[in-house]
Parts: C-alpha cells; sequence; structure tokens
C-alpha cells in the first residue's frame, strides 16, 4: 500500500530525500506517494505534522494540489489510474492555485462569550441572541474576510463549530504577495482592537483545490 | 525550538481544518470513515446533478434557498 | 511549527477552541464491533436532524428579521428552538458525540453543517 501526498505536474525539481518518496506520472501530471509507513499505527498529531512536512517540502519547489490525508491505494498502478481518471480536472485545479499558497484567518471577538440561554430563558431572547450572533458574523465578514479577499486571489470560509469564533477565513495568496497580505492582516487588527485576529500559515492550498 | 501548548493546539486546529477536510479527494482504498464519506459524496453529487438538470428543464420548480 | 504564526495575539488560549478530536479521525477502520456500528447510524441520523434544525432556525431567524411576526409567536418560536435544541444535546449525550461529530465530510463539497 502507497500513501498518496500531492499532485503536481513539474517533474524538474527533485523529489526531497524523505521516506521512499516517487512520483508516478499519468496525463502530464504526477502523484507524489510514498509507501506506507507503518499499518494501522496511532493517529498523533506527530503523524500529521510529518505529512505535512513531506507536503510543504515538496511546495517550496514546486506548485501542487495536496491530497487529503489518509488516501492510500494499492500500488504505482492504481495511483496513476486515480490520476488518470480525473487528470482534465486536477490539471484545471493545479492552473488555479499556480504560484499562490494559502493562510488561514481566524477571528475572535473580545470579552466573554455569550453565554447559553439560561434555564427559563425566554424563548424569544434565545432567538434575539442567535439574530446577535449572526450579525457579528456579517460584520466581521465585511470587516475583516471582504479586505483580506481584495487582496487575495481567491477566498472562502471554512465551516466553524467553535461558539465565540467569528471568522474562520482561508486565502489563496501569490507567494510574493503574502508578506503584504500579513501587514494587512496586522492593519485591520489595529484598526479593530475589539476582535482579534489569528493568520498562520503559508499552508499548501487544502481548501482550493475543488471548483 | 519549544512551543507552547496553546501554540501546539492552535497550530493543530488550523493543520486538521487542511489536512483532513480539505485536499483533493481521489479515489482510493482510504479507511472506513472516508470511504463511508466517499460513498455518501458520490451519491450526493450524483443527486445535486440531476436535481439541477431537472430545473434546467423545469421539471422540477426552483428550490427555495432555505440555506 | 511557530513559523507557521504569521500574526497572532499576545494571548493565544482563546484560539485554542477545541481539542482536536483524533482518536476518532480516521481510525473507524472496518470493524465487526456493534457498538461502533450503531454510534456511527446514531451519527448520520443526528446529522440529519441537526442539518433540518439549522434549516429551521435560520428560517425561523429570517422570518423574525422580515418583521410580521407577533411577539407571542416569536416566544413561542424560540422556546421551540431551544426545547430542540435541549433535546439535541441530550441525544449527542446518549451516544457519546459531540457537536464536531455531526458534521458530515462531503469530500469535495466540503462540510455539511
Amino acid at each position: 500500500m502507497i500513501d498518496l501526498y500531492a499532485i503536481t505536474d513539474d517533474p524538474t525539481p527533485p523529489l526531497p530525500d524523505v521516506a521512499g518518496l516517487s512520483a508516478v506520472a499519468s496525463h502530464g501530471l504526477a502523484i507524489v506517494c510514498a509507501p506506507v509507513a507503518s499499518e494501522g499505527g496511532e493517529l498523533t498529531p506527530e503523524v500529521l505534522w510529518r505529512h505535512e512536512e513531506v507536503v510543504e517540502a515538496l511546495m517550496e519547489d514546486r506548485d501542487l494540489l495536496p491530497v487529503r490525508f489518509g488516501t492510500r491505494v494499492e500500488d504505482e498502478t492504481a495511483a496513476a489510474r486515480a490520476l488518470g481518471e480525473r487528470h482534465r480536472e486536477l490539471a484545471r485545479a493545479l492552473d488555479r492555485v499556480r504560484g499562490a499558497v494559502e493562510l488561514s484567518v481566524r477571528v475572535m471577538g473580545d470579552g466573554p462569550e455569550s453565554p447559553p440561554p439560561a434555564e427559563g430563558a425566554s424563548g424569544a431572547g434565545y432567538l434575539r441572541a442567535k439574530v446577535r450572533s449572526a450579525a457579528a458574523h456579517e460584520e466581521v465578514v465585511r470587516m475583516v474576510h471582504d479586505p483580506l479577499t481584495a487582496n487575495a486571489r481567491a477566498s472562502t470560509q471554512l465551516g466553524t463549530t467553535a461558539p465565540a469564533e467569528l471568522l474562520r477565513g482561508a486565502y489563496l495568496v501569490e507567494r510574493g504577495r503574502v508578506n503584504a497580505f500579513v501587514d494587512h492582516v496586522s492593519r485591520l487588527q489595529a484598526a479593530h482592537p475589539e476582535l482579534r485576529l489569528l493568520c498562520t500559515g503559508p499552508w499548501p492550498p487544502y481548501s482550493f483545490t475543488e471548483s | 525550538m519549544t512551543t507552547t501548548i496553546a501554540e501546539q493546539e492552535v497550530a493543530l486546529i488550523d493543520l486538521l481544518d487542511r489536512l483532513l477536510a480539505g485536499g483533493v479527494v481521489i479515489a482510493g482504498d482510504i479507511t472506513l470513515a472516508a470511504a463511508d464519506v466517499d460513498l455518501v459524496y458520490v451519491s450526493l453529487r450524483a443527486l445535486i446533478s440531476s436535481v439541477a438538470t431537472a430545473e434546467e428543464r423545469e421539471i422540477l420548480p426552483r428550490l427555495g434557498s432555505a440555506l | 511549527m511557530r513559523d507557521k504564526f504569521l500574526h497572532a495575539p499576545p494571548d493565544l488560549d482563546p484560539f485554542a477552541t477545541e481539542r482536536p478530536r483524533l482518536d476518532d479521525a480516521l481510525s473507524r477502520r472496518v470493524n465487526a464491533d456493534p457498538e461502533r456500528l450503531e454510534r456511527g447510524l446514531a451519527q448520520l441520523v443526528l446529522t440529519v436532524v441537526e442539518l433540518l434544525r439549522q434549516l429551521m432556525e435560520r428560517q425561523a431567524l429570517r422570518r423574525i428579521d422580515g418583521g410580521g411576526l407577533s411577539e407571542e409567536e416569536v416566544e413561542r418560536l424560540g422556546r421551540t428552538f431551544m426545547e430542540l435544541d435541549k433535546r439535541m444535546e441530550q441525544l449527542r449525550t446518549e451516544f457519546g458525540l459531540d457537536a464536531e461529530d455531526l458534521n458530515l465530510n462531503l469530500g469535495p463539497l466540503g462540510n455539511l453543517l
């Protein structure tokens, strides 16, 4: 069994000397894979970070589409076949992320989380709290997400289940414009002291692989 | 370079958002969780595209935007 | 790992919002354990219920925004949703699921909720 890491179309840079990496080509694309490290091991943060390090090492020298973690195929023939089945779509997706990386921005409000309605609280109060929270979210989209989107090639919001979180955004940013983007985040933070902004990255473009 | 617990957890959250929920989904012999999802995705895709076609051909009225 | 932080406030704790549930994430293997299968089914069913609950709540909020609902109607609607919310929490607890579990990942379609 082999693990799949990323899809690329640039064969020239040599693969990082890691964990038996090889590239399987099909229809002008290549999929980078390696034999499974260990069967049924415990899933720990270390395992995830090691996988991520491989993808990021690849990303240093080329543009790529990261494959979802945990994708395994029988062997290189199977990998080539999987690649071939969707090669046109994947080639288009690769073009969309060419020369760009992903940045994450999360926004929290200031002050205590709005507590859940207490026992015996009114139904109207419950709904009013929901309306307020939806409005707060929309305001943050307007104040933070929209300006950042204007500074990126593309953007998307990741669904968030965290109660006090006002925004969880992902932004596709040209490699050379990452610093300018981060400056913009800093300026937005300064302009909105009531919010807390967190920007992480650069990440491989996980959130921009599908149309 | 040592990192605080908070830094590790926060970075991990951002990583998981991507590693486990993003990236290319390619046909593969993936573990059950993802295989479950694969089935759901495949049949939903067929459903959604057939609904879209039905709307286009005016067989179905356009669905309201409950979402 | 630290160099992933491009801009961060001095206090990161608010952003450590959830304990990432790695034990479940990819370790659900084919497994004849009946308890796990039942839990998987409950998860699927409750996800659909949660989807409907959210849709209805959103519709209600839209109606309220648009006006045209009496105070009494708003109050009744609110109480119904509060009850639903509480009931969902009970069901989740019964099956050992948390909010994040009720979010189907649909591959290229993103998350359901």
